[in-house]
């Protein structure tokens, strides 16, 4: 799984390179994001912006680093657009998770 | 007077309704509007009619059989082929599908009207044929007055003063319209219009054969007529025109069902607790369906039949087909549910099996998988932890 890293303040920025979100890449996803909170990364803006599918393993998978990031930092979605948005809406998960219109808006929206 | 339904559209902007269901099928609450048509056709006597079909042809065709059963003749003139992997459409067009129909048998003997079989319409069809043989044309065009600034989605017809066709525009834009005169595609012709129509060729009434008419310098009219036309050509059509009827905006449209309270109606069998449901009309719920205590359904909403409504789901101006089990997670703004797919009318379309959503939206005949009940308890929990988390932060803030 494409996945790129930057900080941007105090915020880990975790790009997905991928365009499809599906049942292949959702193990690696939550491996790799894992590996960041292990790596003492507590806020972090994952960039959904480049992703135009997203099925119902890799929403299990976010799911599962939210509940592993708890109280103790955030995950913020950031630029989901489509039917990736449409997806969060219908599961309802658009009310657990923070969501953002882009990658600076999260920024922006924390720091404010 | 005959008449011929075109049933021969692919209807490729109502996709993905139309993967499975041909055009005229598509119900308005419940009924083809194609059936409205045939219904429109009867009232005002015409009780033969031929209906070109192609596309998903069996399904128009075993939905209306003979026409017994609405009080008409119906015939079907298939175009296409039977190849190895089944049937393969191969539609005419709509002069030529007529044009095959008449070499066939001769059918058209006599003056008929030509409609396409998917827009809901209450045309007064005894007035129009009266001013047709009035102008004595070879062909008429019945026609609508629209507003200006909506001539660039239809075809603009210039008329002299008696009324004849001379000029046609096909979608112009506002500012180069020659008028607000729109070909609505209803045709009342005389059986000569055949001599203007090539044989074994594909071949359309609104760009070629009309075309051809005036270029022939026949004479045929255009009469403007005051009636509703619901077309149904692209997704957000379909909803729309399901919104109208709910909220009674089509006339004379039948709704399905009983009036329950005011602004419900449903079938029969149905099973709802009506005191721990909330409701707000328009909403009409199809038969044997059951809708759970603590669910909420907004109108205008169509629920169809044999569908499930589970506690905690969230229902707001919503379109389902039948066979729906709607989870209690399910959160449906503006939806289209229909063949395992959910559809926003801005296009976005959800297919619940590729997405592994059968968890939340489902057919009800589908039992639940191992991997769908993991899922569920997964994003189930995180909502009830979540929630719990907001109550602890409203304490906190109280």
């Amino acid at each position: 799984m494409k996945l790129s890293t930057h900080t941007q303040g105090e915020f880990t920025v975790a790009v997905i390179g991928e365009t499809r979100m599906d049942a292949a890449v959702a193990p690696e996803l939550k491996h790799q994001i894992a590996q960041l909170l292990d790596d003492g990364a507590t806020r972090i803006v994952l960039d959904l912006s480049q992703v135009t599918f997203m099925d119902s393993s890799s929403l299990g998978a976010l799911v599962s680093l939210l509940k592993m990031v708890g109280n103790r930092g955030d995950l913020i979605i950031a630029g989901a657009k489509g039917i990736v948005a449409e997806l969060f809406k219908l599961t309802r998960m658009d009310r657990v998770f923070r969501m953002a219109d882009s990658v600076d808006a999260a920024v922006g929206a924390v720091v404010a | 007077m005959k008449a011929m339904i075109l049933a021969a559209g692919k209807g490729t902007r109502v996709r993905p309704i139309t993967n499975e269901m041909p055009k005229p099928m598509i119900p308005i609450l419940r009924k083809p509007v194609m059936e409205s048509i045939v219904e429109l056709l009867r009232t005002h006597d015409v009780q033969e009619i031929v209906v070109n079909t192609s596309h998903l042809a069996p399904v128009i065709e075993n939905y209306f059989r003979d026409g017994t059963q609405l009080g008409v003749h119906i015939a079907y003139s298939y175009e296409g082929y039977m190849t190895e992997d089944g049937l393969e459409g191969k539609a005419l067009g709509s002069a030529g599908g007529m044009k095959r129909i008449q070499e066939f048998s001769g059918f058209f003997d006599e003056t008929f009207i030509v409609l396409c079989g998917d827009a809901w319409i209450d045309l007064d069809i005894s007035a129009a044929l009266r001013q047709h043989r009035e102008k004595g044309g070879v062909a008429t065009i019945i026609l609508q007055e629209v507003p200006h600034e909506e001539v660039h989605k239809y075809g603009v017809v210039k008329l002299d003063e008696r009324q004849r066709i001379v000029q046609f525009q096909e979608k112009p834009k506002p500012q180069y319209a020659v008028s607000n005169l729109i070909n609505t595609g209803i045709y009342i012709f005389e059986p000569e219009i055949f001599d203007y129509i090539p044989s074994g060729v594909e071949y359309d009434i609104g760009s070629q054969l009309f075309p051809a008419l005036v270029g022939a310098g026949e004479e045929f009219f255009g009469i403007k007529m005051d009636f509703q036309w619901v077309d149904i050509g692209s997704v957000p059509d379909v909803w729309a025109a399901t919104r109208m009827a709910l909220q009674g905006k089509i006339h004379g449209f039948d709704m399905p069902g009983k009036e329950v309270r005011p602004g419900i109606w449903t079938g029969i069998n149905v099973s709802i607790n009506w005191d721990r449901v909330k409701i707000k009309p328009p909403v009409y719920i199809g038969s044997s369906t059951k809708i759970e205590a603590g669910s909420k359904i907004m109108g205008p909403c169509m629920i169809g039949a044999n569908c499930v409504v589970e506690t905690g789901a969230e229902i707001s101006e919503c379109l389902i087909s039948d066979y729906t089990r709607i989870g209690g997670m399910a959160t449906l703004d503006n939806k289209l549910i229909f063949g395992g797919e959910c559809i926003s009318p801005d296009g976005n379309v959800i297919n619940v099996s590729e997405t592994q959503i059968r968890w939340l939206v489902n057919d009800t005949r589908r039992v639940l998988n191992p991997s769908d009940i993991h899922d569920m308890l997964l994003f189930n929990n995180m909502l009830s932890f979540y929630g719990e988390l907001e109550l602890e932060r409203e304490k906190e803030m109280a």
